[in-house]
């Protein structure tokens, strides 16, 4: 197993040559790849809005935004402007404190989960122990901020996108915590980097979505319901609801919803793309390639070239089933409510719960295979 | 038992074939991003309007006897006809025509009932203005002819559907020469003319 | 002190001054809603408490089952049920106030008492961290299998019990008759709506 670069490591390391205390080089180090996470994930959800946009167009023959940078390019741009400079207006008779608490309490918990992100064996802030269930933990505070915009509005539409923007929040929780639990049990540990780890070495093969295939899809389905994407978007159907939860907010406060909306689909993209398409690794294994080229792994040109090599797998991954999801989008129709609570509770559920024991069993039968 | 694991195996199927057909509707989904957008770039790009196009009036004023056919047969009687009576040649003399478009429906009835023909449909149909007032048309500016969409060097004119080649839906990047499916009016005309004496034959036989 | 440390107090007195008063916030609040919110804000608190005693699990567990289940089931409980009903003054009701207050701080000062009374035995072990979640896992298959079970066994009777609910199979048939009555529109005969053309 390579370690392949360390830049915490290194960068300690040049600042305690500069003649600074360990603590002190450590400390200056801690702020940058947290300030870096969330400008990048800002960028990587506006990317996806205009991935959106143009996507959609795409599957409706249209052209979808051109003429605001190349191709369109700085529509988000200026969408974050607008945002910005529109005057922000708490609507008459609702709650101030709880309208404005609600949509920071929605977008803080996203953007802490990417926290847990990797985009390399040491391109991550934190490789915590309990790794990918702070992620499920996280998530689960998304409703109560869904439940306060909507009881904070004082509005009818609002009222009921949150309830139900809660219910389906907490149904699909679920089925998605048993089917990422199938895969930790697997990889033998919670850990985003282990789970990566224990997929690598066969290339495309040797990724979790040939061992779990019915976990592959109920993750998705459940992922896609917990972003509240198009089949699932009944919380914010324009046609019954207005705009669900959103219908009172505006400017910054909507900024936060719709950012943190993307922010999620995007996170969900990329753990989809970590516990089941083997997170950075490459097609074909990195070491093959070496041996391919006649360079050692420890090379550090080499070493460069996989971690950005890496970065860019991870991010290819994750933009391939926003893809996916925006097709989906202009596929499916929106389901009903009890057609949601069904598929939740009476599909996806017991199906998560075989797949566990399934699992569970392989694991025992094929050590090997199956992580023993 | 063996009800049980019919309906276990009937919910397997059901959900194999719910699997199916969403993997046909992304196929058709997947099919359209390849295709060309059929977006027309307005400013840059118009369709060219068809022959019979209900677009803003075009009035002549010489010819116009003041007649008023067209304030009565008008749904709303639009059309303002401000004349007086020249007692010297005992006709009636037009002073001001005017209709405002603001109101009109274009649903052509005084172009249809015109007894001179002073009245004309034209193709314009790009009628926006800051103030609703300016639609309301006078003589000189019902008088005025709008400029075509083929001949404006600024715009690239793109066919209607009605014009395309047979099988064809977008007017983009047309092969230079291609023709509408079915025949023109002339061409329609030659060939009756071409058959009938060979009918008169057939009928004398 | 090193800094370390030195954020660990500040947090540790932030995140004390937050669970209290956000906990005295549901107790005294007069808007059972901003109760409920109030109650995520004492879990969260607790949850950084874990973080600081190096539980990180525990602390994400806490997040999931009480912030996540628990107080969004107490927020839905509240949002559903659309009672009004009007307070009727009560005279002396200060005299219930009070003798909550004695009992609540009687309390206080009995668990005040044991804690400071009781000699903890603290484990000079080594810090688990992260591989607490090993450990706990052993606990719950050795020493603490029967609570462990027994909690699941409670859990598995509460599912089935919400199913049969769910299911109104086995309510009892008047009270299914009688919504069905209230529910359903009486169907107009045919020759009462069609009119007749003579």
């Amino acid at each position: 197993m390579t370690t392949g670069i360390d830049l915490q490591a290194s960068f300690v390391q040049i600042l305690e040559q500069f003649g600074l205390p360990h603590g002190v080089a450590k400390l200056v180090w801690l702020p940058l790849p947290m300030v870096l996470i969330v400008a990048a994930v800002t960028v990587l959800a506006l990317v996806s809005t205009w991935l959106e946009r143009k996507v959609s167009a795409a599957a409706q023959q249209r052209i979808g935004p051109e003429f605001m940078g190349p191709q369109g390019m700085l529509v988000p741009a200026a969408d974050v402007l607008k945002l910005l400079t529109k005057e922000d207006i708490v609507p008459a008779k609702t709650d101030p404190w709880l309208f404005t608490i609600a949509p920071i309490l929605v977008f803080v918990p996203v953007f802490l989960s990417f926290l847990i992100v990797p985009f390399g064996q040491n391109l991550v802030i934190t490789d915590l122990g309990i790794g990918i269930f702070l992620w499920v933990a996280l998530s689960s505070i998304a409703p109560i901020g869904l439940l306060m915009a909507g009881y904070a509005s004082n509005n009818k539409y609002s009222l009921l996108g949150g309830l139900r923007a809660a219910a389906q929040s907490i149904s699909y929780e679920i089925p998605l915590a048993l089917s990422v639990l199938a895969i930790v049990m697997m990889s033998n540990s919670l850990s985003t980097i282990d789970i990566v780890d224990q997929q690598s070495g066969y290339g495309i093969l040797g990724w979790n979505m040939w061992r779990q295939p019915v976990g592959f899809i109920i993750f998705w389905i459940a992922a896609l319901a917990e972003c509240e994407r198009m089949p699932f978007d009944l919380p914010e159907a324009e046609e019954e609801l207005v705009a669900g939860y959103q219908t009172e907010y505006a400017a910054v406060k909507f900024m936060l919803f719709y950012a943190g909306s993307y922010a999620n689909l995007v996170l969900s993209a990329l753990l989809f793309a970590v516990l089941y398409m083997g997170g950075w690794e490459s097609p074909i294994p990195v070491s093959w390639l070496a041996g391919l080229l006649n360079v050692s792994e420890t090379t550090p040109w080499f070493q460069v070239v996989s971690a950005s090599l890496g970065i860019v797998i991870t991010l290819f991954k994750a933009y391939l089933l926003l893809f996916l999801a925006v097709l989906l989008r202009w596929t499916v129709p929106r389901v009903r409510i009890d057609q949601l609570l069904d598929l939740g509770w009476k599909f996806l559920l017991p199906i998560a719960l075989v797949n566990l024991l399934l699992t569970a069993g392989l694991k025992l039968v094929f050590p090997g295979a199956f992580g023993g | 038992m063996m009800k049980f694991l019919k309906q276990v195996i009937d919910y397997t199927k059901e959900a194999g074939q719910a699997a199916k057909y969403i993997g046909q509707g992304l196929s058709v989904t997947f099919d359209h991003m390849s295709r060309r957008p059929v977006t027309v770039q307005y400013p840059y790009e118009k369709l060219i309007p068809s022959e019979r196009f209900r677009g803003r009036i075009h009035f002549e004023f010489d010819k116009c006897i003041s007649c008023e056919v067209c304030v009565r047969v008008c749904p709303i009687n639009l059309p303002v006809v401000d004349w007086e009576f020249d007692r010297e040649t005992k006709k009636k003399k037009l002073n001001h025509y005017s209709i405002d478009f603001g109101v009109c429906i274009f649903c052509g009835n005084c172009v249809e009932y015109c007894p001179t023909n002073c009245l004309s449909m034209t193709e314009e149909y790009e009628l926006s203005t800051y103030d609703r007032h300016e639609l309301n048309y006078d003589n000189v500016a019902l008088g005025r002819l709008p400029y075509k969409v083929t001949q404006d060097p600024m715009v690239t004119p793109i066919r209607e559907l009605g014009y395309l080649p047979k099988g064809v839906v977008s007017g983009h990047d047309l092969p230079a020469g291609s023709r509408g499916a079915g025949k023109l009016p002339e061409e329609i005309l030659a060939q009756m003319e071409s058959d009938a004496p060979k009918e008169e034959a057939k009928a004398a036989e | 002190m090193n800094l370390a440390e030195g954020v660990q107090i500040v947090s540790l007195g932030v995140l004390a001054f937050l669970m209290l008063a956000t906990s005295l916030g549901v107790v005294l609040l007069d808007n059972i809603v901003y109760s409920a919110f109030l109650l995520g804000g004492v879990f969260i608190s607790i949850s950084g408490l874990y973080i600081l005693l190096n539980a990180g699990f525990v602390a994400a567990a806490q997040i999931l089952i009480y912030v996540g289940a628990v107080n969004v089931l107490i927020l839905f409980g509240i949002m559903l049920v659309n009672k009004r009903q009007d307070f009727t003054p009560v005279r002396n009701a200060w005299l219930g106030k009070a003798a909550t207050a004695i009992v609540c701080f009687g309390l206080f000062a009995l668990l005040s008492t044991m804690v400071l009374a009781t000699a903890w035995p603290i484990s000079s072990g080594p810090i688990a961290g992260d591989a607490a979640l090993v450990e706990i896992g052993k606990h719950f298959f050795s020493d603490y299998l029967l609570p462990f079970e027994l909690a699941s066994v409670l859990l598995l009777m509460a599912l089935i019990g919400a199913i049969v609910l769910a299911r109104r199979e086995f309510l009892p048939e008047e009270m299914v008759d009688s919504t069905d009555e209230v529910l359903t529109l009486p169907e107009r005969r045919r020759e009462l709506t069609s009119t007749p053309r003579q």
